[in-house]
């Protein structure tokens, strides 16, 4: 299934092959990009609400996370595309 | 007893690098996506069917059973004055259940109902998740010591393949759209789906919304399915990097597997739980009392 090493430096060996994994590799990079920011979003309202009304906390931390885990599974769609393209292409 | 434990687990980590080296068996090639290849260990299949056990099967049997003997260790205590350590964590599962998750998501009607479903959630996918770190002697690879052939120790999460995630999500599905239909009626439902827009704009909201359905399947299941499958592949990569390039590699992905790994035990595994439930309460309370 997955049998395709995941490893540049395997790859490498097939011109073709390094380009996929180039393009893996390019692509989940650029997808962080995004989730990096919209995480360092989230997290920087979170300490701004906090400091402002630190008897939130508890109530906001519920809603931080869902927030977190949402934009962190950006990238992990991107992930999960990439690997699909590069094992079925 | 817990150090005669330690030791003995200890031991067995130790016991497969002793064998391959009297084995001499010859370098094999190392690759990562090796762990997702799932082996017949009892072969079921009934007509197109394929029911196997394999090691995804086996994590499933042995996380069920753990998560209901978490359930009944820690929640039926005998209440005392002082509250034992085991008392204190069932209330601390307890509470986020049900303050963090059923009464964030669920309309106060529904919470009898629908407790029980999300909490479990919450328990089973944090157990499956946990038990995917833990080394456990379930694994296709095997070594021979005195005769014995045993499995080597292996880290794998159920979570990481897909058609666990998608039957997850399938259950929160079905159960959204048939407690939505009880509540509403059915046409009463699908109603609820389309926002209020002018007339034009029906023709292009409406497929969007339906397909905006489907695509919560999918995004609840791949959500939980690649945030286990990336966090394992790197843990192992890091380790791989060992055999692939040189030995000097060693300190640094030792570093860096611990790193993720932790990472993944302190953080991801209790997050990704919290989620999946969170979100299925979410999305049966919206089902049950639509916003407009």
């Amino acid at each position: 299934m997955l049998s395709a090493s995941f490893f540049f430096l395997a790859a490498a060996e097939d011109g073709a092959d390094a380009g996929k994994a180039i393009a893996l590799a390019l692509g989940i990079g650029l997808g962080s990009l995004g989730a990096g920011v919209g995480i360092g979003n989230i997290f920087g309202s979170m300490i701004q609400a906090v400091a402002r009304q630190p008897e939130l906390r508890g109530e906001l931390q519920g809603i931080q996370w869902l927030g977190f885990a949402l934009t962190e599974a950006v990238v992990f769609y991107g992930l999960i595309g990439g690997l699909l393209a590069f094992v079925l292409i | 007893m817990r150090r005669l434990l330690a030791l003995l687990g200890a031991g067995y980590l130790l016991l497969p690098p002793l064998a391959f080296a009297a084995e001499d068996s010859g370098a094999e090639e190392f690759d990562p996506a090796h762990e997702w290849e799932l082996k017949d260990w009892v072969p079921i299949h009934l007509g197109p069917l394929d029911l196997s056990i394999n090691k995804a099967v086996a994590y499933l049997i042995l996380a069920t059973v753990v998560s209901c003997l978490l359930g009944v260790l820690l929640m039926r205590v005998r209440v005392g004055r002082e509250p034992t350590r085991r008392q204190a964590i069932g209330e601390q599962i307890y509470e986020i259940a049900q303050v963090q998750i059923a009464e964030q998501g669920l309309p106060t009607k529904a919470i009898g109902r629908w407790f029980p479903y999300c909490a479990s959630l919450l328990l089973f996918i944090w157990t499956i998740n946990m038990l995917g770190f833990i080394p456990l002697p379930l694994s296709d690879e095997t070594f021979e010591i005195a005769g014995i052939r045993l499995p080597t120790l292996a880290i794998f999460a159920a979570t990481s393949t897909l058609s666990v995630t998608l039957a997850l999500a399938l259950m929160t599905w079905v159960f959204t759209h048939v407690e939505g239909i009880r509540a509403n009626g059915a046409w009463g439902y699908f109603r609820s789906w389309i926002p209020d827009v002018p007339k034009l704009m029906l023709p292009f909201i409406v497929p969007l919304e339906v397909l905006g359905q489907f695509m919560r399947l999918i995004s609840l299941s791949v959500r939980l399915y690649a945030n286990m499958l990336a966090g394992h592949m790197l843990i192992l990569t890091f380790i791989g990097l060992i055999f692939l390039t040189h030995w000097l590699v060693f300190p640094v992905s030792v570093l860096f597997g611990t790193v993720f790994y932790l990472f993944e035990v302190l953080i991801v595994v209790s997050i990704q739980a919290y989620i999946f439930a969170a979100l299925s309460a979410i999305y049966i309370g919206s089902a049950i009392e639509p916003e407009h």
